[in-house]
């Protein structure tokens, strides 16, 4: 379980052709946690609220200036996930991640996609 | 008198000694380890344990226990350790992020506002139609189109809608939202219709799409019985 929040990355294969279906990894270390947990105040442990709700709220997948993708998610998410999708290679053109998490805070990551000669 | 007392000390000696060595000696204890988080990884509770605290970890059973949980075989001196500071390095492990499992009384703060770029996404790939059709129900008899509904609305909608509308059937609760109050649309008229029809045949959230199972008759006619429903509360 990810402690600090860390920067998403993004994995693509180097030898692209047009018109091919290319596969894009995405890597966010994110906690992900449904805020309920065991609370042991010296008493009986009672299932209660234990820590701030924190997860993954949407995805959202841009090819060049176009929202090609959303993912929409809830804190059944698994902490640090690794998403892995297609796309078809329509153009040379920045493909580029957008997270947001349930605080409303935004993480994007991008990286161009070129066309092997 | 001398020979004497030089008994007594040796059996007082020999009595001390006795008593200590049964106080303070190697000993075994079984840790029970209970929590949200079991212990991910059997060798880095051993591996910390030894580390930090002179002891011996004999054991972990990790399945066939009495009460469930993981039980873990220490050995250790108890006159150097103490069975508190080995439960402390036990929950450092079982609880690797370091919460803190106490009653959290800050700001629930579950869901923030949307961002702009969400709700511009929403729009364009959401699953909600801007307008919905507008259409009448064909059926004229509502009499005998309820009670034809009503038999499917038992049948399909009650195990999450409840008997009477009122939104707690038997299987709402692990739900991410509670389902509608059917009973909000008692006596609604025609101008419901198409809202309705589009719901049920469509789906939302974690209701299934009903018009994969439903002929669109069926479908009238359980708007037709919903239109019924009456508030319990009434």
């Amino acid at each position: 379980m990810a402690k600090n929040i860390r920067a998403p990355r993004l994995r693509i294969s180097r030898r692209i052709k047009k018109d091919q279906v290319f596969k894009i990894k995405v890597k966010f270390d994110h906690p992900s946690f449904t805020g309920l947990g065991i609370v042991d105040d010296e008493t009986e442990p009672v299932f209660n609220r234990a820590i701030p709700v924190s997860f993954i709220r949407n995805m959202l997948v841009y090819y060049g200036e176009q929202l090609v993708s959303r993912f929409r998610m809830s804190s059944a998410i698994s902490d640090d996930p690794l998403f892995t999708f297609k796309l078809k290679a329509v153009q040379e053109a920045p493909v580029k991640v957008v997270f947001v998490d349930n605080q409303g805070k935004r993480w994007e990551t991008s990286k161009m996609i070129k066309f092997k000669k | 008198m001398k020979k004497l007392s030089f008994i007594l000390f040796l059996s007082f000696l020999y009595v001390f000694l006795a008593l200590h060595s049964s106080v303070a000696a190697t000993v075994e204890e079984n840790f029970k380890i209970e929590g949200l988080i079991s212990p991910a990884s059997p060798k880095a509770l051993k591996a910390a344990l030894e580390k930090k605290l002179q002891v011996k970890v004999l054991d972990l059973n990790l399945k066939k226990t009495a009460s469930g949980w993981p039980v873990l075989t220490v050995q250790f001196d108890s006159s150097a350790v103490t069975k508190d500071e080995i439960e402390q390095v036990i929950a450092a492990i079982e609880d690797p992020a370091g919460h803190k499992f106490k009653v959290h009384h800050g700001p629930l703060l579950v869901n923030a506002a949307l961002l702009e770029e969400e709700q511009q996404a929403e729009s364009l790939l959401g699953d909600a139609v801007e307008a919905f059709p507008q259409m009448k129900n064909p059926i004229t008899d509502k009499v005998a189109s309820a009670e034809r509904g009503k038999g499917m609305y038992e049948k399909n909608c009650a195990k999450c809608h409840g008997l009477n509308g009122n939104g707690y059937g038997t299987v709402a609760h692990g739900f991410s939202t509670w389902p509608r109050q059917l009973w909000a649309w008692n006596n609604t008229g025609a101008e419901t219709d198409g809202y309705l029809f589009w719901y049920i045949t469509n789906g939302r959230s974690d209701m299934p799409p009903w018009g994969l199972i439903l002929s669109e008759n069926e479908r009238w006619d359980l708007i037709s019985y919903i239109k019924t429903l009456r508030n319990p509360a009434e």
